[in-house]
């Protein structure tokens, strides 16, 4: 393992080197050069996700999916949005957007002599049990981001950013991904605040996106398999995408946890069958993000987003 | 996720802070955790959990104690120079990035990087006496051989500042270069010198009004340095180029150069002056460099991005000398 290690550092340390660090250099931006150098593991690991779905799900996608393959040239754009977010490239937007205003509210906040609690300070027990920590930590993340998801739903302006993730009618491995900026802006600001809060640290915040998000990539997948009540499988999340019928409107109003289905099944909001439904959503505006590209929807969106703030900015 | 394998390992060699001396500790500022390697074994020992965030250490004035400073959890963790005994904890020292005391042990100051201010406290208690706020990053700092003046660098401004640790007075603030991060004030009282990390050298700075007199060529990312212990030699680390340059202030030449990959960072010297160990932040290790052959003979495996270090000395009875604030805050030993 630690031969797996010292390669998996070598590489990123050879890839830092030899193009990030002149670039910093070059341009006078040698305060981000530690982020930098994690950027690039971040890069990496991207590589690696993208892998792990191109070859790993997608195969057992094709093998075992429920839902027959329609039009597939839905799923093309899905793809585009994986590649840009697992590489970094949003990830990278949203942080130059983010950072000032996260670090504005932390530089407050400590400021008035106010430290981030520790799970280890409360629990000292929990010092000597790493993996224990780390998946509290993780829980206690879950349980944010199921908040937030069911912000996504409740308030009619994110709902538009949000739609965007949920007109997929091909819900694939490649879906998860598939949200416009300003939502992972908003989504991320939540979180980093939160994480702050609560003593999440920034090299668990990275694992825990990194195992989150890979999770997420399967709970989208095309096949019929759940993991029960410990983690969201793709039967339980295929269901919060289904589409609304007059016997089931609010069908997804269910099934909101990212990772953990015990905050659905604490909060009520939890729905266990087998029946395979069609997924997207019934709003033609909202569908006809099916026949655009990714910048198409990225303006398209936004501008539905700007109409449900301000109603005068309303196209549909 | 590796460094689950890595904290499993750790704790499974055991969580005991006694250690014997020589060995050596080690901030692994993005694992929360600081590391006791065994100087003679070169293997890491232990590894223990420590705040948040921790990146540089400063002996008290009496010698008997390391303080580790925690960044985000506000905290120095003081631990025996002997034996790594954690001893106590000091809590609300907000956001230590750079710590050091005073040559007369009567100030102590750090250097809230994230948060833009410097604190300047009195030793005795850790009685806040001012903090001064100054936007671009305070990252490094220094104090002149009489205990009058703090000289910090501001990393993102390109400025240095020197403040009167008396009144916490602003002296004066000037433009040096970019990016400057270590500062050192040689014995004579006359001369710092600041590293360039934004460039490849080091500048010669006026205490009394930061002009700029002079300027040598090292490597890119010049950055941190440290004393050889003779007076007139220095080490600086040059994290871009990964080298470390042996710079002769007398001279004011490179007098050697060591290659150390990984972008190479905090140093510290063994008591024998046999050994030269440098954290190696990028590749997760801490390298020894033999100075008589001046060239990396070991890189222990540590921690993710080790930052500050310091040898545990068998007799620490240095009264009244901050021998290795911040491990970077050079006196002549």
């Amino acid at each position: 393992m630690s031969g797996f290690l010292d390669g998996w550092i070598g590489i990123q340390n050879w890839i830092f080197e030899a193009v990030v660090s002149p670039v910093l250099f070059r341009f006078g931006l040698m305060e981000w050069f530690e982020p930098a150098f994690n950027a690039v593991e971040f890069f990496m690991l991207g590589v690696v996700q993208i892998v792990v779905i191109a070859l790993g799900m997608r195969l057992l996608e094709r093998r075992w999916s429920p839902e027959r393959a329609g039009e597939r040239g839905l799923i093309g754009v899905d793809r585009v949005y994986t590649v840009l977010n697992k590489l970094g490239v949003i990830p990278l937007v949203v942080f130059i957007l983010a950072y000032p205003i996260t670090t504005e509210i932390e530089r407050q906040v400590r400021v008035l002599g106010v430290t981030p609690p520790r799970l280890e300070h409360l629990v000292p027990w929990l010092r000597d049990h790493a993996l224990v920590t780390f998946l509290l930590y993780f829980a206690l993340f879950d349980f944010a981001a199921y908040w937030v998801h069911r912000a996504q739903h409740r308030f009619s302006w994110w709902w538009a950013l949000h739609s965007l993730h949920h007109s997929q009618r091909q819900v694939t491995v490649w879906t998860d991904d598939r949200n416009h900026v300003v939502d992972d802006l908003l989504v991320t600001l939540v979180l980093v605040v939160f994480s702050q809060f609560v003593g999440v640290q920034p090299d668990d915040y990275v694992l825990i996106l990194m195992i989150g998000r890979l999770i997420e990539s399967w709970s989208h997948a095309n096949v019929d398999q759940n993991f029960g009540w410990l983690i969201v499988g793709p039967r339980f999340h295929r269901l919060h995408h289904a589409l609304a019928s007059d016997e089931e409107r609010h069908i997804q109003d269910h099934n909101f946890a990212p990772v953990f289905p015990v905050w659905d099944i604490l909060f009520g909001t939890a729905l266990y069958d087998r029946k395979i439904r069609p997924t997207g959503v019934a709003e033609m505006h909202i569908d006809a993000d099916n026949g655009r590209g990714w910048i198409g929807q990225q303006v398209t969106v936004f501008w539905r987003f700007l109409g449900a703030l301000v109603p005068r900015f309303n196209r549909a | 996720m590796f460094r689950f394998v890595i904290v499993a390992l750790a704790l499974g060699m055991g969580a005991s802070t006694a250690v014997r001396a020589e060995s050596v500790v080690i901030l692994n500022s993005e694992d929360a955790s600081y590391s006791i390697v065994d100087r003679a074994t070169r293997t890491e020992v232990t590894r223990l959990p420590l705040g948040r965030e921790p990146h540089h250490l400063a002996v008290t004035p009496d010698g008997k104690e390391v303080l580790l400073a925690s960044t985000v959890t506000n905290d120095l963790v003081a631990i025996d120079t002997t034996n790594g005994q954690q001893r106590r904890v000091v809590r609300d020292i907000v956001d230590p990035y750079q710590l050091g005391f005073s040559a007369d042990g009567k100030w102590f100051v750090t250097a809230a990087y994230r948060l833009d201010h410097i604190d300047i406290y009195r030793a005795d208690g850790f009685r806040l006496a001012g903090r001064i706020f100054m936007d671009g990053l305070p990252s490094h700092l220094a104090f002149d051989t009489d205990s009058k003046t703090v000289f910090v660098t501001l990393q993102q401004s390109n400025r240095v500042v020197a403040l009167d640790l008396a009144t916490q007075a602003i002296k004066w603030v000037a433009e040096v270069g970019k990016a400057p991060a270590g500062v050192i004030m040689l014995p004579d009282n006359k001369r710092l010198l600041v590293a360039l990390t934004g460039e490849d050298a080091v500048v010669t700075v006026d205490p009394k009004d930061g002009a700029v007199s002079g300027r040598l060529q090292t490597g890119k990312g010049a950055h941190q340095f440290f004393p050889k212990g003779d007076g007139r030699h220095w080490f600086l680390s040059n994290r871009i180029e990964g080298t470390v340059s042996l710079i002769d202030t007398q001279d004011m030449r490179v007098a050697g150069s060591i290659r150390v990959p990984g972008g190479p960072d905090c140093m510290d010297i063994t008591a024998d002056g046999k050994e030269l160990w440098i954290t190696q932040r990028f590749l997760r290790r801490v390298a020894v460099v033999d100075l008589a052959q001046m060239k990396v003979v070991a890189s222990i495996p540590v921690g993710k991005s080790p930052h500050g270090v310091y040898i545990l000395k068998a007799d620490a009875t240095s009264p009244g000398l901050p021998i290795r604030a911040a491990s970077t805050e050079p006196v002549t030993r």
